[in-house]
């Protein structure tokens, strides 16, 4: 057991080829990566050199990303974005992930219809089942109708189908300042993906200013201004029941120009702090004082 | 002014919205047809015809149809190694193929393409579990669709009786852990199966969920790996078919006689509820149930 093992780095916040940000995530104690399908596709080797690496490396995929748009279209739209929604799900199959993220539309072809989303969502995680793909479906805090996890719950309800869940993101929890409380009124086993980062500013009232700080200036968890609210939802997440994993979604223009073992120390650092300081989870004992406990010695 | 006494409590009817009547066929693939064709032929089965241009027989007993496919440039034989035959698609008789098909797509299925050669018939498909296809067939009242993909075999019965009445009862499925409520929406939503009460159960290997077609001509059984079985990360797939009939004990008699052999343990055997084979070729095995009528 590693203390790590719950959290897990995403690929989109260090620079450099797939294999070096693997190592360096490796290096520092984690087990699992949350994969971004352009990790994969620009990878000089290709898709399958990219799953190779991915599966060579011990790491479990935490999940792949990420479809956008997908929901709300009508006609030709509707028809290209469900050819883009297969190749993403055949993707997300070959790394072996068994959750795809999708993120709530920013369209404006898009329907604001709640039923009409739900039911194209529900025609997407029926397209993943034969793949045995989870949609964790995510409300963006710039989304056209769909901007806060009360609303894509709501959703989720609705297409009320079993491989569809959502994504909890705090960026877009904080940012949209979603109050907390409505986190008790999700099923935890439907939550099927928890992202966690942090950002400098306490107000981000437009959604320009929402888009640029998430895709350029979020911080690991423990490292912004919103870490009491960010450990009060994970303990109100750990409350009703989840038992997921923790990943850090974390967009950051600095960390793309830090050495990658920098970075993943960091993020280390931010794991350690959720799992002592906010859950107050022990550490795991040495081997070879668990093995004395089990009476192996 | 409609007054017939269902509306007044709103009693929904089991809806069949692709006009399930059955299975018209049920198709393997294999590498080794004609071991396959031993086994078949051992149940009953009779090979009555060939496709006119790939290496794919047609068998038959009673009303069942069994197709084998052998056709080398399909992946799904290439797919099945040392010889294992496995389930490669179900065709289910529904009331408009095109129509059917189409529905399934809006849903969410994936299309599979077709391969019809000149003049042969294009069975709308989509994907099942693994690499398994389900077909839409409507042509089974008017005209036989076997008429135009396959040669009768000269001289043979082309409709042989069935061994004890014999008839398609259900298909069992193997899917991954934990994904019993995933496939049953999938089957739900698609095909308007529903769900039998776990405590409702049939033959004697009652594990898992199981469902029932709209058209209630037949079974589909969901089994999940063993929780304390590591790791089993096998493929899902189609895994055996289970048939129909009135007397286990005397079917199981006929079909011993043929050189059929049946599973014979402590915790397994033929009972009045139902038999198991034991497996040839690998993995294939048949089911019988019992059924009152």
């Amino acid at each position: 057991m590693n203390l790590l093992d719950g959290y897990g780095m995403d690929t989109i916040t260090m620079a450099g080829p797939l294999e070096a940000k693997l190592e360096a995530m490796k290096s520092v104690g984690f087990s699992q990566v949350m994969l971004m399908a352009r990790d994969l596709v620009g990878h000089p080797g290709g898709v399958k050199a990219a799953v190779k690496a991915v599966q060579e490396s011990g790491l479990r995929p935490t999940g792949f990303q990420v479809l956008r748009d997908f929901e709300g279209l009508s006609g030709h739209l509707h028809s290209y974005k469900v050819d883009i929604a297969k190749s993403m799900l055949e993707m997300c199959a070959a790394t072996g992930s068994k959750v795809l993220l999708a993120c709530s539309s920013t369209s404006r072809h898009a329907t604001e219809d709640l039923d009409l989303i739900a039911k194209d969502l529900k025609k997407l995680a029926m397209m993943a089942i034969p793949l045995g793909i989870k949609v964790a479906y995510e409300g963006l805090s710039w989304g056209r109708t769909v901007n806060e996890f009360t609303t894509s719950w709501d959703v989720v309800c609705r297409a009320d189908c079993p491989n569809l869940g959502i994504g909890i993101d705090s960026f877009h929890i904080f940012a949209a300042k979603t109050p907390l409380d409505a986190i008790e009124d999700i099923d935890p086993d439907r939550i099927f993906l928890a992202q966690l980062s942090d950002f400098m500013w306490h107000e981000t009232p437009s959604f320009e200013e929402r888009m640029t700080t998430a895709r350029t200036f979020r911080v690991f968890p423990g490292e912004g201004v919103h870490s009491d609210q960010l450990a009060d939802l994970v303990l109100r997440l750990e409350r009703i029941g989840y038992r997921g994993d923790y990943s850090f979604e974390v967009f950051n223009d600095d960390y793309q120009q830090l050495p990658l073992e920098t970075v993943a120390e960091r993020a280390r650092k931010s794991a350690t702090w959720l799992h002592q300081d906010v859950l107050h989870r022990s550490a795991p004992l040495p081997s070879w004082a668990s093995n004395i406990q089990k009476g192996a010695v | 002014m409609n007054l017939r006494t269902t509306d007044r409590e709103a009693v929904p009817e089991m809806p069949n919205r692709l006009g399930i009547q059955g299975i018209e066929f049920i198709e393997y693939a294999t590498n080794r047809p004609q071991a396959l064709g031993q086994v078949l032929e051992s149940m009953g089965f009779k090979p009555v015809a060939r496709h006119r241009s790939r290496e794919v027989t047609l068998y038959r007993q009673g009303g069942m149809n069994l197709v084998v496919n052998a056709n080398p440039d399909d992946a799904r034989v290439s797919a099945t190694a040392d010889g294992e035959a496995e389930i490669s698609a179900v065709a289910f008789r529904v009331q408009d193929a095109l129509k059917a098909h189409t529905r399934c797509i809006d849903l969410g299925a994936w299309s599979v393409t077709s391969q019809a050669q000149a003049m042969e018939l294009h069975i709308p498909a989509i994907h099942g579990p693994g690499g398994t296809r389900y077909y839409f067939v409507d042509r089974w009242q008017e005209f036989s669709i076997y008429d135009i993909d396959f040669k009768p075999i000269p001289t043979v019965d082309q409709h042989p009786a069935a061994v004890e009445s014999m008839s398609y009862f259900g298909v069992v499925q193997y899917i991954g852990s934990a994904r019993s409520a995933d496939w049953m929406a999938y089957y739900e939503h698609m095909f308007d199966f529903s769900v039998i009460p776990d405590d409702e159960r049939f033959g004697i290997l009652p594990k898992g969920k199981l469902m029932k077609s709209p058209c209630g001509q037949f079974l589909w059984q969901l089994i999940e790996p063993d929780p304390w079985m590591e790791a089993d990360d096998a493929p899902e797939s189609l895994k055996r078919i289970g048939f129909g009939v009135k007397d286990v004990a005397q079917t199981v008699k006929t079909l011993k006689a043929n050189g059929v052999e049946f599973v014979e343990s402590k915790e397994l055997h033929p009972e009045d509820r139902g038999a198991l084979t034991r497996s040839a070729l690998g993995a294939v095995s048949f089911e019988l149930v019992h059924q009152a009528s």
